[in-house]
C-alpha cells in the first residue's frame, strides 16, 4: 500500500492531476506573492472574454480572503455549506475497544474506562475512527467549515469559496469549490481560476486541471523570490503557461524576474505599467476592461483574452 | 489512593513537572505506603495535537484515582473528569514529588472543579550555583 512519491508513481499522480472529464478549457491565475494583482488579472481577463461573447466561469479559490466579488461589484449568492465529518458515537453499539482513540492522530477522542469514547479535542474530519470501528458504532455527523457561492451576472458566473475564519480546513473548501464548478463545467466556454498567494496545497488544488497558468508577478525582490517558488511548483506539476509582469514601470530592475522566467521556459506574455485608471476601476468595483476600455491596461487584458481565445476557443 | 503525579524524572525525589499533558513522566504512587507503584513515560508529551487528552488516556488506563500537578488544560480536564479521576492543581516546580505528596496528604492542594482559564504563573526554579560574593565577617587582623 505505502509507496513513496517517486518514479512511475509520481507520473501517475501528475496524470491524475491533469485529468478532466469535460472539454471546457481551464486557465489558472496565480503568482506566489500576495498583492501582485492576481485577482485583477483574473477578473479582467474573464470580463474581456465575456465581452467577446463567451460564457465564462470565474473561480475565486482564495478561500481565506475571497474578494473577486468586490472587484466585480457583486453580492455573493447561492451559497452551499461545506462540511467535514464529525464522528457521532452510538454508545449502545460501542464495545469500548479503543481502536478509534488509538488511530486518531489529533488525539481528539478519549475513552473513559468501559464506556464509549467522547470527542474532546479538535477533529479534522479524517474519518480514520469510522474505518477502524469494528462494531460500526461511529457515524458521520457534520461540521460546517465554510461555504461556496455561485453568483451569476449575464455571461459571467463567479464561483467563490469561503472558509470560516479561524478554521484550518481551507484545502477542503478549495476542493469542494473545484468540485462544484467542474460538475457544471459543460455550461461554460471557459473557466478562469484565481488562486490564493503562496505555493502550498491550496494553490496546487486550485490549479488542478488547468490547461494553462498565468503567473502574475512584479519586478521587486519579493516578487522575484515568490515568482521563482511558484514556477518551481508549476514545474513539479507539469503545468505550462506564461508570466504576467505587473507594475513593470516600478523603479526596480526587471532582469531578475526575466532571468527566472527564462530559466523556467516561461514567456513574459504581458507587461503592465502602473495606471491611475486601473486604480480607479479597482476602487469602484468595475473592471477596467468595461469601465475604461480605451486604457492601456484594458487593451493589454483584451489582447491576452484574444490570445487565450485563439488557443483554446476557436 | 493511587495518585498520579506529573514529574520531571523517574523517582520520587524528582521535581514536579507543573504541566500535566506535556510532563515527561507520571509517577503513580500509593499514598498510604508512599510506594511508587509505577513509572509511566508520557508518550503524549511530544504529540503535535491533543497531548492533554492522550496523557489523560494514558493515566486513566492505569486506573489512577487522582492526578496531582501544577495545571491541567481544558481538554485534559474534560477527559479526566469524564473518567471520574480527581484533579488536584497547584503543585509547584520547586518541590519534589515526595514533598508534593506530603503536602497532598495534609490537604494543601485544592481539588479542581472546573477547567482553569489560564495556567498559573510561577517563578522558575533557580538551578545555577550562588555567585560567591559574600563578604567575610571576621575581624580585620592587621599584620
Amino acid at each position: 500500500m505505502q509507496k513513496t512519491i517517486e518514479g512511475n508513481f509520481q507520473s501517475e499522480i501528475i496524470a491524475a492531476y491533469h485529468e478532466k472529464n469535460f472539454e471546457t478549457p481551464v486557465i489558472g491565475v496565480t503568482g506566489g506573492k500576495g498583492g501582485v494583482g492576481k485577482t485583477t488579472v483574473a477578473v479582467n481577463i474573464a470580463c474581456a472574454l465575456v465581452n467577446m461573447g463567451y460564457k465564462v466561469a470565474l473561480v475565486d479559490a482564495d478561500v481565506d480572503a475571497p474578494n473577486a466579488a468586490i472587484l466585480l461589484g457583486m453580492t455573493l449568492e447561492n451559497s452551499l455549506d461545506v462540511f467535514i465529518t464529525r464522528p457521532l458515537i452510538n454508545e449502545s453499539k460501542c464495545n469500548s475497544c479503543g481502536a478509534c482513540v488509538e488511530v486518531c492522530r489529533l488525539n481528539a477522542l478519549f475513552l473513559p474506562k468501559d464506556k464509549a469514547p467522547v470527542l474532546l479535542g479538535a477533529c479534522n474530519g479524517c474519518e480514520a475512527c469510522l474505518l477502524v470501528c469494528e462494531t460500526n458504532a461511529i457515524h458521520r455527523g457534520k461540521k460546517t467549515v465554510g461555504k461556496t457561492y455561485k453568483t451569476n451576472r449575464g455571461n459571467l458566473t463567479l464561483y467563490t469559496g469561503e472558509l470560516i475564519p479561524s478554521l484550518e480546513e481551507s484545502a477542503i473548501v478549495v476542493e469542494k469549490l473545484k468540485e462544484r464548478i467542474f460538475q457544471e463545467a459543460a455550461d461554460f466556454d471557459i473557466i478562469v481560476v484565481d488562486t490564493s498567494p503562496g505555493a502550498h496545497c491550496n494553490v496546487i488544488k486550485a490549479l488542478q486541471g488547468s490547461d494553462s497558468v498565468i503567473t502574475v508577478t512584479e519586478p521587486t525582490p519579493l516578487g522575484a523570490h515568490d515568482f521563482e517558488l511558484i514556477l518551481k511548483l508549476l514545474d513539479i506539476f507539469e503545468l505550462k503557461g506564461t508570466a504576467f509582469l505587473n507594475r513593470a514601470d516600478l523603479p526596480s530592475p526587471k532582469d531578475a524576474v526575466q532571468k527566472i522566467a527564462q530559466d523556467h521556459n516561461t514567456t513574459v506574455a504581458a507587461e503592465l505599467n502602473t495606471d491611475d485608471l486601473l486604480i480607479k476601476s479597482y476602487v469602484s468595483g468595475d473592471p477596467i476592461v468595461t469601465m475604461f476600455p480605451e486604457a492601456a491596461s484594458a487593451i493589454t487584458f483584451v489582447r491576452l483574452a484574444h490570445e487565450i481565445a485563439q488557443e483554446y476557443l476557436i | 489512593m493511587k495518585l498520579c503525579v506529573s514529574s520531571t524524572g523517574k523517582d520520587i525525589g524528582s521535581w514536579v513537572d507543573t504541566t500535566f499533558g506535556r510532563a515527561p513522566y507520571f509517577l503513580i504512587i500509593d499514598t498510604e505506603t508512599m510506594d511508587v507503584v509505577e513509572v509511566v513515560e508520557n508518550t503524549a508529551a511530544t504529540a503535535g495535537h491533543g497531548a492533554g487528552i492522550a496523557a489523560a488516556q494514558l493515566v486513566s488506563d492505569k486506573g489512577v484515582d487522582g492526578v496531582l500537578t501544577g495545571y491541567v488544560g481544558p481538554n485534559a480536564y474534560n477527559a479526566l473528569h469524564a473518567a471520574g479521576i480527581s484533579i488536584f492543581e497547584g503543585a509547584s516546580s520547586q518541590e519534589t514529588v515526595k514533598e508534593a505528596i506530603a503536602k497532598f496528604k495534609k490537604d494543601e492542594y485544592h481539588k479542581a472543579s472546573a477547567p482553569s482559564e489560564v495556567p498559573p504563573c510561577e517563578p522558575g526554579r533557580g538551578k545555577g550555583p550562588g555567585r560567591g560574593m559574600g563578604r567575610g565577617r571576621g575581624k580585620c587582623r592587621r599584620p
